[in-house]
């Protein structure tokens, strides 16, 4: 379209309803976890119709998974990494079972999430460190610390009633950790889309140098992100802990592994600045029905990985930029094998 | 990662020489410690430990040292390809080195020990064919591409293996190339060095290496000088993979068994060594020297920590408190000496 | 330049006082001041690493001086971005600061998003980013997300950003180097005009012309020292080169080089790709081909096409090796028939910053410097020592970062690798984009010579002085195809423009 300049701008803004539409869905990141969890849903219904009538349990399993990838969402959004998520989670829970009284336990657990969140920010924002880096070095000094605290031993809780009750459901087939869960999903979404902090995030992940010349504090949000992430991730710890009754020092370690699996399936990038909770949301809940499908029609844990690893590495195998990379250096590498045969035979 | 673009042009180096008060004394020990500092504190950390540790020195506690740095040695070195081809590090090693000393042992058992090799190495090529191909080809992130094939591994392993321990042939032919000793010094150490000549050569002297440590350091530049990258990728990825999978024979052979459990925790030691060495993470800087220095380290360390009565729990901490230190002098070095 | 508008230059705003600049030992600033007075345009102008970008830094809140002050209405400004964005300074940055993946709104809004009750208010948001496009006269979909727009547009979203915060002083660092001339042209125009209305501008570019078009007065900096300050009316282009400078400057333009063509030599057919629509093109031995054109006409990714750099989608590209047609698939295969590519994006595609020169030059040579594939540092030094000398790397220190050079330099270093390959075909894409005037002349010097032996040359440059002053033939594209073809002697400013921009933009320029 043309302005009254006579200079050639872009596209003209959208006129009608469709085109407002087919325009909004283009700019989605969601789309490749909507297609899997449709594919799993599909496959599912005939194969198993089970997991429908099974959905408690398919519920409970994703907000397993599914709460600290929420966490991890924010700070890979940010453009940062958090390896030391499922180190949280067990110190967290560690830390809980040193009390007797859970309310003040629960309080030590987030409060331990604080500190670690802080410390992570610490070297990232203060020393100028890579989060990739300074996380994994969290990562052993947490469960280094969980398991001194422990004495790696499993620490049982005192309040075992109460422990009990919290696993129950309370609301029809929701127990407390999937109301958390969806309660912190609510949240998180609204911070991020409708937030001025949270929508800020992206400018943090998507161009940081652009949003520290346009005022934002980007130091603060880096701040918040982390210690949300940690804060996520030691309440797991603490929910972990009082479903289990106990808490386990040696527990978790595949957690880091499916929540990083959860964002990157829901469409979540790398790079930062780029995907959505919501996202997040429909890749833990893709894997969670593919776990608990595969579990109902007798499929081996072990199996169960190959699969879950599978759709991982189908998932960022068929995206689009890796297709279209995988086209040019095939085509690359043919004409290289070519050419240097043609050379040959010449000479 | 922005730095470049914040860097002011005044980097025109005839604009520099002439009026350069040099950086301060605490800088140039901050960047001397980033450079070289890991000579030193190993050299130091060797010493102090012979001299202070009751029982360092002894042949027994030796061996051990050695025994217990070889495989995850074998493995760092290895993988240090991958980190200076600026592809993070290769998760699935755990799935690779346990897969190593299964078949070696299982197919051992079942056929023949150079049946078994051969079996294991066709393996580990499998493995860095699918890595290589997704991270090199597909450019799909190399952390979730390792995390994958990690769970299929793993997956696999234990479902074919049914999670059980593996015993080595009656023979003792496994066994017996275990216990072979140059005085002190066994014979997985002994791999590890050979291992880390021939790929330390590999990297630093030869057109291969230099393509890979110049990928790493910038992708495109790389590939816009005429370099077919992706091979470039996929070589560091099944070096990566043959080096686990001698890890995993060196391991098995240790102890004459297998379990699929038995290399948890590669994945991330093996990278703290790698950086405890000081190798980037980002790509491009680093060798194979730093890598076993920074095993070395990380052993000795450890093996003080035990003798000295420190938990498993500490030990953990230690290591931890040890990456982050030694990537934050590096920070800081960089910071004091841009201002 | 005109009477009315001096007329209408107000107080000064904004005033550096004798500001020094240290990066650890390395002095970027020594002593220099400016004060920029309301409704004024004022120049800076320098050569690369002269010092404005630092100085508009520190203008912008961005850095601190190491000595000196930053007056605003008289009083220091102090507390970094913020406080020089509330000050009323806005600045426009040379490299694109937008975020990707949100939307033109946020991103003309970014930092100051419009909350109400402590969340986001769209409505808002869409009113204020649309009243500033609204006066910089820009329409577009606040919706759509930046990564989905030309550069040339991103230029603009990045004023209307500046704008949108009512500033009192704005800062633009060479905000025309991605622009078409038609849209250079409507940029200098709404700047008079934001002018008129009363804002200080600060103006960095290297293209003097539109400096003598709008500015009123100029300084001239270099090595970070203060040189001069004039008023526009009283100084002229050739002037302020000599003191960019700094030395008496050979005047390269105007030298016609003997060209004696050859064979041809790389030669392409119908090449499509994505805003390529089916091109021929031939470039003959020992002949200079220029590709002019608009920025976004198309001409990076023809030559990135043809050479396989990035995928094409139809097309036939054969280059002669020793008498012998062969095809060009891929990029390595273009490599290993002796076709050096010199990209537009230095810094990015062209070298390892954090390699030193010499590995940088070693790269594309390592076969013919190792033996069996092994290394040998002795002489990959040696090597890399020569072609520097060749290429006049100044210092000639092979040893260092490549990162540590200034732009000329590194420039240099990306020529000096292909030299190495004695390339039969080279192919430069703005190879002087950025680069000081000194390092300019020797790089022409460079592809004279190398078109001199021989070498078929192709290059993109959006400079016309440039373009006409090296090629032999020009060949304009516009929207993906050739509009036409000139030589040498039917070839100018007026003829490449009138094709570059078809016939309904000749009237308006």
């Amino acid at each position: 379209m043309s302005t009254p300049h006579g200079i050639n701008f872009g596209e003209a803004p959208a006129r009608t309803r469709v085109d407002q539409l087919r325009r909004t869905l283009g700019r989605r990141t969601e789309g490749r976890a909507v297609a899997l969890l449709a594919v799993v849903l599909v496959v599912a219904l005939v194969m198993e119709p089970l997991v429908f009538s099974a959905y408690p349990v398919t519920l409970s399993r994703v907000a397993l998974v599914g709460l600290v990838a929420l966490g991890l969402t924010v700070v890979i959004l940010m453009g940062e990494l958090d390896l030391s998520v499922a180190s949280t989670v067990v110190l967290a829970g560690v830390m809980m079972a040193q009390t007797d009284n859970v309310a003040l336990g629960v309080l030590l657990a987030l409060g331990t999430g604080v500190a670690v969140g802080l410390v992570n920010a610490f070297f990232v924002v203060k020393v100028g460190i890579n989060s990739f880096i300074a996380t994994l070095g969290m990562l052993f000094v947490l469960k280094g610390l969980a398991i001194v605290i422990s004495r790696s031993e499993p620490i049982p809780l005192e309040n075992i009633t109460f422990a009990i009750q919290f696993g129950l459901p309370i609301v029809g087939p929701l127990t407390p950790r999937i109301v958390i869960f969806v309660l912190a999903f609510v949240l998180l979404h609204l911070f991020l889309t409708r937030m001025r902090a949270g929508r800020e995030f992206y400018a943090v992940g998507g161009n940081r140098q652009a949003a520290r010349d346009a005022g934002i504090p980007v130091d603060r949000r880096l701040v918040t992100g982390f210690v949300m992430c940690s804060v996520i991730a030691a309440g797991a710890g603490a929910i972990d802990t009082l479903e289990r009754t106990a808490a386990d020092p040696t527990a978790g370690s595949t957690v880091l592994l499916s929540s990083f699996a959860a964002a990157i399936i829901g469409g979540v990038a790398l790079t930062g600045g780029r995907g959505s909770i919501l996202g997040t949301l429909i890749g833990a809940f893709s894997l969670g029905t593919l776990e608990v499908g595969l579990t109902l029609t007798g499929v081996q844990v072990d199996i169960q990985q190959i699969y879950i690893g599978g759709v991982l590495l189908l998932a960022v195998m068929t995206d689009p930029a890796s297709l279209r990379a995988a086209r040019s250096s095939l085509r690359t590498s043919l004409h290289g094998v070519r050419a240097r045969s043609t050379d040959r035979g010449l000479t | 990662m922005n730095q470049l673009a914040e860097s002011p042009t005044v980097a025109a180096p005839t604009a520099a020489e002439p009026r350069a008060d040099g950086p301060s004394i605490a800088a140039k020990a901050l960047l001397w410690a980033a450079e070289r500092g890991i000579v030193v504190f190993t050299v130091v950390l060797i010493l102090a430990s012979v001299l202070f540790v009751d029982g360092f020195a002894s042949a027994v506690n030796v061996a051990d040292v050695f025994h217990r740095a070889a495989p995850i040695g074998i493995v760092a070195v290895g993988m240090t390809f991958v980190v200076i081809s600026g592809n993070y590090l290769d998760l699935s090693v755990v799935a690779q080195v346990a897969t190593g000393a299964v078949i070696l042992i299982g197919v051992s058992n079942s056929h023949s020990i150079p049946i078994a090799i051969l079996v294991a190495l066709a393996v580990s090529v499998v493995y860095g064919l699918v890595n290589g191909v997704a991270v090199g080809y597909f450019k799909a992130n190399a952390v979730i591409v390792t995390l994958s094939t990690t769970y299929i591994g793993l997956g696999l392993l234990r479902w074919l293996s049914g999670g059980s321990i593996f015993f080595g042939p009656r023979d003792g032919t496994i066994e017996s190339f275990g216990d072979i000793k140059l005085g002190a010094v066994p014979i997985s150490a002994i791999v590890l060095v050979v291992v880390a000549l021939v790929l330390g050569f590999l990297l630093s002297r030869t057109n291969f290496g230099f393509v890979v440590r110049a990928f790493g350091s910038n992708k495109e530049a790389t590939r816009l000088s005429g370099v077919n990258t992706p091979v470039v990728v996929l070589g560091a990825f099944l070096i990566t993979s043959f080096a686990a999978t001698i890890a995993g024979f060196v391991l098995a052979a240790y102890s004459n068994t297998a379990v699929s459990s038995m290399s948890d925790g590669y994945d991330f030691g093996a990278l703290a060594a790698i950086i405890i060495g000081g190798t980037s993470v980002f790509g491009g800087k680093g060798s194979v020297l730093r890598t076993v220095l920074g095993v070395v380290f990380v052993s000795v360390l450890t093996n003080v920590l035990v003798l000295s009565g420190v938990g498993f729990g500490w030990q953990q901490v230690a290591i931890g408190s040890l990456i982050v230190l030694a990537v934050s002098v590096d920070a800081l070095a960089r910071k004091v000496s841009k201002k | 330049m005109s009477d009315d508008q001096s007329s209408t230059v107000g107080p000064v705003v904004i005033e550096a006082d004798s500001i020094v600049k240290r990066f650890g030992g390395a002095v970027a600033l020594d002593g220099v001041s400016v004060s920029v007075r309301a409704g004024e345009i004022y120049a800076l102008v320098g050569e690369n690493g002269a010092g404005k970008s630092t100085l508009m830094r520190i203008l912008a809140g961005i850095l601190a001086p190491t000595e000196g002050t930053v007056l605003v209405d008289g009083r220091p400004l102090e507390g970094g971005t913020r406080a020089a964005l509330d000050a009323g300074i806005a600045l426009v940055h040379q490299e694109l600061s937008l975020v990707p993946e949100m939307t033109v709104a946020e991103n003309i809004m970014l930092g100051a998003f419009p909350t109400r009750g402590g969340a986001i208010s769209r409505k808002e948001m869409q009113r204020y980013a649309g009243a500033a496009l609204e006066e910089i006269g820009v329409a577009i979909d606040l919706d759509e997300p930046v990564s989905r727009l030309s550069v040339s547009l991103r230029q603009f979203i990045e004023i209307a950003r500046a704008v949108a915060r009512k500033p009192r002083v704005l800062i633009l660092d060479e905000p025309t180097a991605t622009l078409t001339p038609a849209e250079t042209d409507y940029l200098l125009e709404m700047l008079q005009r934001l002018a008129r209305g009363g804002l200080a501008i600060v103006y960095i570019s290297h293209r003097l012309p539109e400096i003598f078009a709008i500015c009123e007065r100029v300084t001239v900096l270099r090595d970070g020292r203060h040189i001069d300050t004039a008023d526009i009316a009283d100084t002229t282009p050739d002037v302020l080169v000599d003191k960019m400078v700094g030395r008496e400057l050979k005047q390269d333009l105007g030298v016609v080089r003997e060209s004696n063509p050859g064979d041809v030599v790389l030669s392409a057919r119908g090449i499509t790709a994505p805003k390529v629509r089916g091109i021929d093109l031939d470039v003959r031995a020992g002949e200079i081909v220029g590709l002019g054109g608009l920025v976004g006409a198309g001409r990076s990714e023809l030559v990135r096409a043809m050479l396989g750099v990035d995928p094409r989608t139809g097309g036939d590209v054969t280059v002669v090796v020793d008498g012998q047609v062969r095809r060009v698939g891929s990029y390595t295969s273009a490599v290993r028939h002796g076709i050096a590519f010199v990209p537009e994006e230095r810094r990015q595609d062209g070298l390892a910053l954090s390699m030193s020169v010499s590995d940088n030059i070693a790269l594309p040579n390592r076969r013919s410097i190792s033996r069996a594939g092994v290394t040998s540092p002795a002489r990959q030094q040696a090597f890399a020592s020569t072609l520097a000398d060749t290429v006049g790397l100044r210092p000639p220190n092979v040893k260092r970062d490549s990162g540590d050079y200034s732009g000329g330099n590194q420039q240099k270093v990306v020529i000096a690798k292909w030299l190495g390959l004695r390339p039969r075909v080279i192919v430069l894409d703005e190879p002087t984009r950025g680069v000081d005037v000194g390092a300019k002349a020797e790089i022409h010097r460079l592809v004279r010579e190398l078109a001199d032996e021989g070498t078929a040359v192709l290059v993109i440059s959006s400079d016309l002085p440039e373009l006409l002053d090296l090629s032999d033939v020009i060949h304009v594209v516009r929207d993906g195809q050739i509009a036409g073809t000139l030589a040498r002697d039917e070839a100018d400013e007026r003829s490449v423009m009138s094709l570059a921009a078809g016939e309904s933009m000749v009237t308006s320029s």
